[in-house]
């Protein structure tokens, strides 16, 4: 199959990413990507208004009085999806001032609100790379932002979709072994955003093994004092974190690797050397 | 099990995960990567030594309580 040339970017990538940052979809609309951006618009605010509706826009009481601030919900993962917070934030805000009982589904609303954020990243990584042109069917890589997204879904799940099999397992095995070992040790107290908001912010970046668990353990009773909840909490959000940093290692090896690709070097991706790609 | 042998083993566990994460982010290469771990790990425990060393230091003179 010919190697396709460098060709000229679709629009401004940084331009893109911000568009699709304060309106899912909007960086593909910008790039005249209608259905990509109507797909992104409706898939990622429809999980935030899904989520809104389960959860009753309650999510930000979680936080304790003391926390409460402009910018405290900008820590949380739904700063991903921008309109989806400011409209959460201007809508809903922190309640109204005094304690309700929380619906039975608040639990389910706030995953699929962080979730849209996280998911309106790899929309962001998309519109960047689609402005560059790196995700061309042609080039037979597989896609940036779905290598991110599988990164995210199952920690080395990117890695290994790359042909990275080792590094992949390697990943999986430190990440998930140390969120299980944190579940663990804090008797799945770590899995209740109530409890620890922004440290389950964190966790959640771990991907299916965190949702996956907190629905079969999450919000337990605690009735006792739990001797290493503060060690497992921390060991079960380090793992998230670093996750990102896993996520971060699959788009830069994406990205050289079709950027070779694009310029028909036969170099492997391993070498750190990024060609230029002139426009 | 004392709790210090618990938290050297947890810290441990995740100090591996940390540098792991940090060499395979610089090093694309598996096998480059593989031979800077060690390096790197024992950088890794020896600052956090220190850091322990100074901390237990001003928690005994500066900051004692006593």
């Amino acid at each position: 199959m010919p190697l396709p040339r460098p060709r000229k970017q679709a629009g401004d990538p940084n331009v893109a990413a911000l568009l699709t940052w304060f309106l899912p979809g909007g960086g593909h609309f910008y790039l005249g990507r209608m259905r990509t951006g109507l797909v992104g618009f409706v898939v990622v605010w429809g999980l935030y208004w899904l989520g809104l509706e389960l959860s009753d826009g309650m999510g930000f009481e979680f936080l304790n009085k003391e926390l409460r601030g402009p910018f405290a919900p900008a820590l949380a993962p739904e700063l991903g999806n921008l309109s989806g917070l400011l409209w959460q934030s201007r809508t809903y805000g922190f309640g109204l001032g005094f304690p309700r009982v929380f619906p039975e589904s608040v639990h389910l609303g706030v995953m699929c609100t962080a979730c849209s954020g996280i998911l309106n990243i790899f929309l962001m990584i998309k519109a960047h790379a689609d402005a560059r042109h790196l995700e061309e069917p042609v080039l037979g890589q597989l896609p940036l932002s779905l290598a991110c997204f599988f990164a995210w879904v199952v920690p080395g799940g990117g890695h290994y979709l790359q042909g990275r099999r080792k590094r992949g397992l390697i990943v999986f095995i430190l990440l998930t072994g140390i969120f299980v070992l944190g579940t663990w040790l804090s008797e799945g107290s770590n899995l209740d955003r109530q409890r620890h908001f922004y440290y389950w912010g964190g966790q959640l970046m771990g991907g299916m093994p965190v949702i996956g668990l907190e629905q079969f353990f999450g919000q337990p009773v605690v009735s006792h004092e739990i001797k290493y909840a503060e060690a497992g909490l921390a060991l079960a959000s380090l793992a998230g974190l670093l996750n990102i940093l896993a996520i971060l290692d699959v788009y830069g090896w994406g990205e050289r690797s079709a950027l070779r690709a694009m310029s028909g070097d036969p170099l492997p991706a391993s070498s750190s050397t990024i060609p230029e790609v002139k426009a | 099990m004392s709790d210090l042998l618990v938290h050297l083993g947890l810290l441990l566990v995740i100090s591996v995960a940390i540098v792991t994460l940090g060499v395979f982010f610089s090093y694309p290469d598996d096998e480059e990567a593989f031979k800077r771990l060690p390096r790197r790990l024992g950088v890794f425990l020896l600052g956090c030594a220190t850091v322990v060393a100074i901390m237990t230091l001003i928690g005994y003179t500066t900051a004692s309580l006593g």
